[in-house]
């Protein structure tokens, strides 16, 4: 079935983080522990069904010449509705996910779903496909997170894993670890796939 | 109609339903963002200073050139006793700005609590400095001689263990609070405090 197939794309074969190698900078910057991947995976997947949803409704309307201007447009409105909303009305979920929505505009995942799928599919399939793409960031970002929270940090979701002896590795926390967590997982993703040459 | 003209048109057709979208939606939560935000500082100001019932607004506009890093100061009251204040400080730390509460119990000349709201210090080490292991040590210092930051043990009341490898942000927390305190003391002098 063409929806499993479109929403499998978006989690494996075309991964955001390990396929596309897209949406570096919040990436890097929020997996310094597992629970900001959750956090920035899961505000990023709300943000991605609903552009992909309004991109799609108004693909017939935007001209393909000044689809860039107007998809930016869209994107930067709907995520700027969506943050004052959960201000004003979800207190709750605003304290967990309130800081990652502002970091969502840089995201260009939301960008180039809008560019190659929303503005050329159907309604339903983009949702499924904003819902993938998604899921594929969010599960990458938990596993950025975990390693580095684990080695960085010694805990995992906040909880101890090792025994008071360990001494963490600070760097895996600070900017230079994300790089290097994320040069060694990519590396490590392409051997297990057979990409690499 | 040439194409430019048609294009422009439509281009601004999105940029206008969208700052409509936006005006509607900024009108509609205005009001419950704000009181959202004062529900925050109050709860923030009563984590520092959990016996008082209300906070009112002290004018701090006499003391800004003396005390720059304090911004916000409030009267504690229960019922009709002055319970302690509260002061917003903010701190230069290692990665920057450091905000934080700081409660003072004004019955027994105390700090009683000090929160941190907001930092930019390093993970690992400089983050460290919001926890309760290294704030829990200003609660019960006296305010009225200033906190000193020691390396190792602290031995005596006025000290304050520094977090290992984090001395910058432990002196930005202690000047913090000791700014505080000398403002604490000055509005008493001055009358605009009471006990």
């Amino acid at each position: 079935m063409k929806a499993v197939k479109v929403f499998f794309n978006g989690v494996l074969n075309e991964n955001p983080t390990f396929r596309m190698v897209l949406g570096m900078c919040p990436t890097l910057a929020l997996t310094t522990a597992a629970i900001n991947g959750i956090g920035m995976g899961l505000a990023t997947t709300f943000v991605l069904v609903g552009s992909n949803l309004v991109i799609s409704l108004l693909k017939n309307f935007v001209p393909q010449k000044i689809r860039i201007p107007a998809f930016v447009v869209v994107i930067a409105t709907f995520v700027t509705v969506v943050s004052m909303i959960m201000q004003a009305f979800l207190p709750e979920l605003n304290k967990s996910l309130g800081i990652y929505i502002p970091l969502i505009v840089v995201n260009c995942i939301i960008l180039a779903r809008a560019e190659s799928f929303a503005s050329k599919n159907s309604v339903l399939l983009s949702i499924i496909d904003g819902l993938g793409m998604g899921i594929g960031f969010t599960l990458a970002l938990l596993l950025l997170g975990s390693i580095r929270e684990i080695v960085g940090a010694g805990t995992w979701f906040g909880m101890p894993v090792f025994s008071d002896g360990f001494s963490p590795a600070v760097i895996m926390i600070l900017p230079p670890g994300g790089f290097i967590t994320l040069g060694l997982v990519l590396g490590l993703l392409n051997k297990l796939t057979g990409r690499a040459e | 109609m040439s194409e430019g003209v048609k294009l422009s048109i439509k281009l601004f057709i999105i940029t206008a339903v969208a700052a409509l979208a936006l005006g509607i939606t900024h009108a509609v939560t205005e009001e419950p963002i704000r009181l959202q935000n004062e529900q925050v500082s109050l709860e923030a100001r009563k984590a520092v200073l959990p016996d008082a019932e209300e906070f009112v607004r002290v004018d701090l506009s006499e003391y800004k050139d003396e005390y720059p890093n304090v911004v916000e100061a409030y009267q504690g009251k229960a019922g009709e006793d002055t319970v302690g204040y509260v002061f917003k400080v903010i701190s230069k730390g290692y990665g920057g700005d450091v905000e934080l509460f700081v409660g003072i119990d004004a019955r027994e000349d105390k700090v009683k609590n000090v929160n941190i709201i907001s930092h930019n210090e390093t993970p690992g080490l400089g983050a460290k400095a919001a926890g309760p292991d290294f704030l829990g040590q200003y609660s019960g210092k006296p305010v009225g001689s200033p906190l000193t930051v020691v390396r190792g043990s602290a031995t005596q009341d006025t000290q304050v263990e520094a977090i290992t490898g984090a001395t910058i942000t432990s002196k930005a927390v202690t000047e913090g609070v000791n700014s505080a305190a000398e403002l604490y003391g000055r509005l008493l002098k001055d009358g605009g405090a009471e006990r």
